[in-house]
């Protein structure tokens, strides 16, 4: 539970901590739920186990973002999480995009080198917001950065693995791989984005300046890009706009529409 | 590099806690054992605390033929190995108003208390 | 056995008559020990189906991942399907090791599957049309399998004894899981309780094919006599039945559902359940790929298998 009394926060920090809490849940909320159409469908049975592991701890980071949200008066966590229109999601337009052509139940072409890349590419981001929130000045969400980030090893050293072996495994896998990153890197700027608050945010000490995290991404992912000799791309798009303003695509509306197919049956219902 | 195929048998072992033995799991396909560490763990131990997590190529593992389980078996004639062949002592040290010195009584010399025990 | 270690040549009969011995008395056979044919082959067949039906099982269930209505039931039915992933792995697993010595591997699983050499389970070519069906998959469907793999823990292959009690400990969880779901929607509102009753109905006839039918009589073939025999099973295919009743009607009832099935009661004369046939005609068309979602979901695993193709080809040299 939140120390801070709510009612005596002041109006620009309430705002610009309430923008960080939706980027961070919608953020891992969005990603969890296509991994969670990935699962069964991995290309191979072992690994479907274990990325199905990381979908569950990332929806559950999630949860726990939802729930200092509803601490300060944002609503009940599933509504937040099933009820919202996409214009009022903050998710990077990134995390929204689908897996692949088809649909999770009927051919689904769905693209392990884009999800490794997306996957590898935001763990580390996040990893870098979640140890610049352990500092949080908002104490309740320095609590959950500092849980959130001891899950966070295992998913970066999950993802890491897959991409320097596909990087590194010829041919078809490099061509694969260098059009994921390509097409990750056009959208990436948005998963680096703060938003419009970016400013309040850093400056009342919710979190570290959006510059400082992406100079902290670009430093620990250049040694990797090295390792294999590859030169790492440094144009950070957001080629289909920006999420933290509310901008999404297509892809948002019909995730949405499926995950919230059943609550919206009845939404006053317990399930 | 050798063109061995995708699917490569790993035996999986772990400690669940730092102090513990390592102890089999079961075993799993992966293509190196890189891939297959990553896999290991959520696999096999993802209800279930871990400390340490082994891997280890099937291949390189020399295992007893079922015919060479025979040479596992001995008579039960051994007791000059055990305490069992010295329980004699018990009484003896009766005599001289001393205890024996068994198994509880000389691994309590460790000056570990019980509650620091695993 | 002293004259293994001379390296004397035992004639099968020999080594048959060990192999029943140990069996008879409660030794465990492994992977590289020396087993009859037809054992091996039983194995392979029965496992192979298990495991294969666990990756298929993930199917019908998989539909409402993305849909489950709140935050923990997504969590909950993620967990799930994963399960039925990792119990598919911990089966093929024990399966290609008995058909290494035929050199066969999962490669050939996956083909047999495709080509419909390999059956999976009839209650995964149903349909799965509601948040319903998701939780009586969970609750009836997995208590039926409860039912069976329980019947198995002693069988006389260690490998497969292994994998099952692993199993089951995580079927527990399946269990309540299921549990949890269809009691919410029981104590819902009277969409939600019809949601639960149209599937007991729709699922009905495919939980009494579950177990397979009574005898040989009934379809043509039936393992259940070596299974037995090899000490890999203890009870029949009705009597795995009449304990799956036992346990679940009454709470079927008690939730104030019904069965479809007016003529079901207990006999105590007989101190059996009494019920209506399925059709065992049409149990017999569904396991060979024509149930209502055979197709569809085979072409689902299939697609996604070739999808996926360059990835194991990429890593297909050893580092």
């Amino acid at each position: 539970m939140s120390k801070i009394d709510i009612h005596q926060m002041d109006a620009a920090f309430k705002s610009a901590l309430t923008d960080l809490l939706y980027q961070l849940a919608d953020d891992d909320f969005i990603l969890a739920y296509r991994g969670s159409e990935w699962l069964g469908l991995a290309p191979h049975i072992e690994e479907d186990v274990a990325f199905s592991s990381i979908s569950q701890d990332t929806m559950g980071h999630a949860s726990m973002f939802y729930q200092l949200l509803e601490d300060l008066g944002e609503g009940k966590v599933d509504d937040l999480a099933h009820s919202r229109k996409a214009k009022d999601r903050r998710n990077a337009i990134l995390l929204e995009m689908v897996n692949g052509p088809g649909h999770y139940l009927k051919k689904p072409q769905y693209d392990w080198a884009f999800a490794v890349v997306r996957n590898y590419f935001y763990v580390q981001m996040k990893k870098i917001r979640m140890d610049s929130l352990k500092n949080s000045s908002y104490e309740p969400l320095a609590q959950i950065a500092i849980n959130v980030n001891l899950e966070l090893y295992y998913h970066l050293l999950h993802w890491r693995t897959w991409f320097v072996q596909l990087m590194q495994a010829g041919d078809e896998a490099r061509k694969r791989m260098d059009a994921a990153i390509n097409r990750v890197f056009d959208d990436f700027g948005g998963v680096l984005s703060l938003g419009p608050l970016e400013d309040e945010m850093s400056k009342s000490g919710l979190i570290e300046p959006e510059e400082i995290l992406k100079k902290k991404w670009i430093l620990v992912m250049e040694p990797v890009f090295d390792s294999i000799n590859v030169s790492m791309p440094t144009n950070f798009g957001m080629k289909n706009g920006n999420g933290r303003k509310g901008e999404h695509t297509e892809d948002l509306d019909t995730a949405l529409s499926i995950l919230s197919e059943v609550y919206h049956v009845n939404p006053a219902a317990a399930w | 590099m050798s063109s061995e195929g995708f699917y490569q048998e790993f035996e999986v072992f772990s400690k669940r806690t730092v102090t513990s033995p390592i102890q089999y799991q079961f075993s799993l396909l992966a293509p190196n054992r890189d891939l297959a560490l990553i896999m290991a763990q959520e696999n096999f131990m993802r209800r279930e605390p871990v400390a340490d997590i082994w891997v280890v190529k099937r291949s390189e593992i020399r295992k007893l033929s079922p015919e060479e389980k025979q040479s596992l078996k001995r008579l039960d004639n051994k007791d000059y190995r055990n305490t069992k062949g010295y329980g004699y002592l018990r009484k003896k040290w009766r005599q001289y108003e001393q205890g024996i010195l068994d198994e509880k009584e000389i691994l309590s010399w460790g000056g570990v208390k019980k509650n620091e025990q695993d | 056995m002293s004259k293994a270690i001379f390296n004397e040549k035992l004639t099968n009969e020999e080594k048959y008559d060990h192999f029943i011995k140990r069996i008879t008395e409660g030794e465990k056979i492994e992977a590289d020990d020396w087993m009859p044919d037809d054992y091996r082959e039983t194995l392979i067949k029965l496992i192979s189906m298990h495991g294969i039906s666990e990756i298929m099982g993930a199917l019908p269930e998989k539909e409402w991942v993305p849909k489950a209505p709140s935050l923990r039931r997504k969590l909950g039915i993620m967990a799930k399907v994963q399960d039925e992933m990792g119990h598919g792995q911990l089966l093929l697993r024990v399966a290609e090791d008995l058909m290494k010595p035929l050199g066969r591997t999962r490669e050939n699983i996956m083909q047999d599957l495709f080509s419909g050499r390999l059956k999976f389970h009839n209650v995964f070519h149903m349909e799965a049309p509601t948040w319903g069906d998701a939780g009586l998959i969970g609750w009836l469907v997995d208590g039926a399998a409860i039912i069976s793999q329980t019947n198995m823990l002693d069988a006389s292959y260690g490998p497969y004894a292994r994998a099952l009690k692993r199993i089951c400990a995580e079927e527990v969880f399946h269990a309540q899981h299921g549990e949890s779901i269809i009691i919410a929607l029981a104590e819902g509102t009277s969409e939600q309780r019809k949601m639960v009753q149209d599937a007991i109905n729709r699922w009905w006839e495919a939980l009494l094919m579950f177990f397979g039918p009574a005898d040989a009589t009934t379809t043509g073939t039936s393992k259940q006599d070596t299974t037995i025999k090899y000490r890999i099973r203890t009870k029949t295919n009705e009597e795995l039945r009449q304990d799956f009743f036992t346990k679940y009607i009454p709470r079927v009832l008690s939730l104030g559902l019904t069965i479809p099935d007016e003529t079901m009661h207990f006999n105590q004369e007989k101190q059996q359940w009494i019920y209506e046939q399925p059709d065992w005609s049409r149990f017999k068309e569904i396991i060979r790929n024509n149930g209502p979602k055979s197709r569809e979901r085979l072409e689902l695993r299939e697609t996604t298998y070739h999808e996926n193709q360059w990835v194991r080809n990429a890593l297909n040299m050893a580092k």
